[in-house]
């Protein structure tokens, strides 16, 4: 299990360079890998793979593992932030958009940046941030008001911030995710899915904050596949792209998960297959084309958004070896992409089902009728409209060759939305009046109806080799470590190591309060901790 | 008036200002309002804001404050340590949910069971054996819901399906469980709370238990409801008034 025999050269390459806050280089994010001290990206490195090659913390040790630090960050809104950690000082988002900057090894705060957001602004779940990206010694954030600001990492101090569009405009938009930095650019994605937008993803320079490309995830007239929306929906069909997304230095393709169409519920104006939302996307790293897209829910009723991030692998499949795309996806199943082509290779349920019959060659899902949201409700679909996985993070460990994701079982009710256009606030009522909207037999989350779970799934097969139940279905993810171990946290707070092979719980600490995000792993001082937010309270774990 | 004191009143005004306004509260937002609380509001508190599972709304009387200010923190927030989740939707739809509510809020509260009160109270104090499991103020046991408030959180036909049906709908804290420990006792209670390490009990003797999860054999949830079924206990006008009792309770005001 022990990884990486140049291990202490590299760590003593990081300690070196501890204290002297070199930029962090294209090359540097390349090679994020080679950095185990540092948490250089949202997802650790371009592969999404949320894996720390960093082994102190271990199978062996992990039972004497305890808090180090707080960060207390006072406030009410969920905590989601991923933090950045760079040679000792790491990086986080406190909401609403503010940058702290600490001492890793302490938790004492350096400098602190606030951008001020209008009080009103047009988020659908919480104002919430999720985190930074860092190319040089520039930290990049998206805000609620749909601003990209670049700051000095050194100084807090606020070097340019460009409006990506109107947070005003159709029902509000808003920017919630972390950015994508890459070569000399950040990839910047929107949210809004619930408000009749119109999704884009943008690129924005690094250096200026100048725009240089934006791809537009409902095709405009005279584009390919405008046709899959009936009349005027496409000028409100949501598809935003509110999470992170992943990226492949040799095939230069940015790969970002879309978000469901408008409105969410009701699909009657909007017949057709509604590209590209709840889609899989392959844009050009330099100019923003689209290479190849996957749609996961043509037509989606559920709001299973497909804003998971992508993970990308390279193996065998079938005896051929491929690049590949591995997805498990907020409907319920997990897919095998080949990343260079976009060819469906495989599609398996991880939760329990009821909407999806079969694929076809191409992926295309072949729906069982009864699974459509009703006036009434309709408590008979399986998984819930928050999924199977939702965009909390998963992870993907090189040792064990599994991949880990933090899933949820549950059943949940699905009720067509009377359509309220977002600009005229006019509605029209299709429900009868006066009943109630949830069954009050399916309370939501009685611990006999729905539940989590963190499972090792193989990736060229999709089969599960271990499932690990928790009591409530999570809102936070995973990350698994060459110690061995798979980091987590689970709604009511219990924070815990498993065992990467068996999924045994070697380590819990009671937290007490939901986690909203994904632990990260680095090291400070020359040990290893283990971050993750807890509640408002970043909490931060260490041996010694 | 020093200066000090000036810009304090001047913050002072502006911040109440602030308070007696919501920014959507038009004629049309109240509607809108209105029917975003079917969706988000009425599986608890009825169709009307009438109250059922949870709370009356149309009392004016607000645990947090009935400002159209505290309405939207309310709502966008919920009430913590409470059955009140937060709402998930946006800022808009919260005011406008927020303006609804302090519509029907202003309506006031008309007294709407059919029964007898003070012969209610009798009957709860009696035949009913209420108080064994339930108090109001500081009196009763601590098994079953408290009910000081009880007028107040509960509508009428809530009650009444309360009392002939208990297993209808309880509390999630208030769910009876049975929990079989690996030394070899039994514990029958209601389940206060629960994650993957331990869970808290408070037994039938009223005792409150927490068991870690490593030392417990088994947990039964599908225990009934411990509270007894009052159909087959008590008349029709007893229930009655029993129901008219309970509705007027209202806590401490």
């Amino acid at each position: 299990m022990r990884v990486n025999r140049s291990f202490p050269a590299l760590t003593l390459a990081v300690m070196t360079l501890y204290g002297q806050n070199p930029p962090v280089t294209y090359e540097r994010l390349k090679n994020a890998d080679k950095e185990p001290g540092n948490w250089l990206m949202y997802s650790s490195n371009y592969n999404s793979w949320r894996f720390s090659r960093l082994d102190r913390i271990n199978t062996q040790n992990v039972s004497r593992l305890h808090v180090k630090w707080l960060f207390q960050a006072r406030q009410e809104e969920k905590f989601e932030t991923t933090p950045l950690v760079v040679d000792g000082i790491m990086y986080l988002t406190r909401p609403e958009n503010e940058i702290h900057a600490l001492d890793a090894e302490t938790g004492r705060v350096m400098w602190i940046y606030r951008h001020r957001n209008p009080p009103r602004t047009y988020n659908c779940c919480g104002k919430v941030n999720r985190g930074l990206a860092i190319l040089g010694n520039r930290l990049f954030m998206n805000t609620l008001d749909m601003h990209v600001v670049a700051v000095d990492a050194k100084s807090g101090r606020e070097l340019w911030k460009t409006k990506m569009y109107d947070y005003t405009a159709a029902g509000g938009y808003a920017a919630t995710g972390a950015p994508l930095a890459l070569k000399d650019r950040v990839i910047v994605g929107m949210a809004g899915g619930e408000r009749g937008v119109s999704g884009f993803l943008d690129a924005y320079d690094a250096a200026t904050g100048k725009r240089l490309w934006r791809f537009n995830t409902i095709p405009q007239p005279g584009e390919p596949n405008f046709g899959t929306w009936a009349g005027d929906s496409w000028k409100t069909g949501g598809a935003s792209t509110w999470n992170n997304g992943a990226y492949d230095p040799e095939l230069n393709l940015v790969y970002w998960g879309t978000s469901n169409p408008w409105p969410d519920y009701n699909g009657d104006f909007r017949a057709g297959d509604n590209l590209y939302s709840c889609s899989v996307i392959a844009l050009d790293g330099d100019t923003g084309t689209l290479k190849w897209h996957y749609q996961f829910t043509p037509h989606d009723l559920h709001d299973w958004d497909a804003t998971q991030i992508p993970i990308l692998l390279d193996g065998e499949f079938r005896g051929q070896r491929r690049k590949l795309m591995a997805w498990a996806n907020r409907n319920g199943f997990y897919y095998l992409l080949d990343r260079a082509t976009g060819e469906f290779l495989l599609a398996k349920n991880f939760v329990k089902q009821t909407w999806m019959k079969e694929f076809d060659d191409k992926g295309r899902p072949e729906v069982i009728p009864g699974n459509e949201p009703t006036p009434e409700g309709n408590d008979q679909v399986w998984p819930g409209v928050d999924g199977g996985a939702n965009w909390m993070s998963h992870s993907y460990s090189p040792l064990t060759k599994l991949l880990y994701v933090f899933a949820r079982e549950e059943r949940r009710v699905f009720t067509k939305d009377a359509i309220r256009h977002p600009t005229t606030a006019a509605e029209e009522s299709d429900r009868p009046a006066g009943r109630p909207f949830f069954n009050r037999r399916a309370p939501r989350f009685a611990p006999e109806e729905s539940w989590g779970k963190v499972m090792a799934i193989d990736p060229p097969t999709g089969t599960t080799k271990w499932e690990h139940k928790v009591v409530s279905p999570p809102w936070g993810g995973v990350m698994a470590t060459a110690g061995g171990l798979v980091f987590g946290g689970t709604f009511e707070g219990v924070v815990f190591a498993l065992d990467a092979q068996t999924g045994r719980r070697l380590w819990h600490f009671a937290g007490n309060d939901k986690v909203y995000s994904t632990p990260i792993s680095y090291l400070a001082g020359g040990k290893q901790f283990v971050s993750l937010p807890v509640g408002d309270v970043l909490i931060t774990f260490g041996l010694d | 008036m020093t200066r000090i004191a000036r810009k304090t009143v001047g913050v002072l005004v502006f911040a109440v200002a602030a308070c007696a306004q919501n920014p959507l509260s038009t004629p049309q937002d109240v509607e809108v309002g209105r029917r975003l609380f079917q969706t988000h509001c009425s599986y608890c508190h009825g169709s009307s804001g009438e109250g059922g599972r949870g709370p009356d709304l149309t009392t004016g009387q607000y645990r947090l404050g009935g400002s159209p200010e505290q309405l939207y923190r309310t709502i966008r927030y919920g009430i913590p340590g409470s059955e009140m989740p937060a709402v998930r939707a946006s800022d808009d739809d919260v005011w406008r949910m927020a303006a609804f509510v302090g519509k029907i809020g202003s309506a006031g509260l008309d007294e709407k069971a059919r029964g007898d009160a003070s012969a209610g109270k009798v009957v709860y104090e009696t035949k009913g054996k209420c108080a064994v499991c339930h108090s109001i103020g500081k009196d009763g046991g601590t098994l079953g819901p408290e009910l000081t408030d009880i007028g107040r959180r509960r509508g009428i036909g809530y009650l009444e399906e309360s009392l002939v049906k208990p297993e209808a709908d309880v509390p999630v804290n208030s769910r009876a469980i049975r929990v079989a420990t690996r030394s070899g006792q039994t514990i029958v209670g209601i389940r206060l709370n629960e994650d993957d390490l331990s869970i808290q009990v408070r037994d039938t003797n009223d005792s409150l238990r927490s068991f870690l999860k490593a030392n417990i054999k088994e947990i039964r949830r599908d225990q009934p409801s411990l509270m007894p079924a009052y159909g087959s206990v008590l008349s029709g006008k007893e229930l009655a008034d029993l129901v008219a009792y309970l509705s007027s309770l209202r806590g401490v005001q």
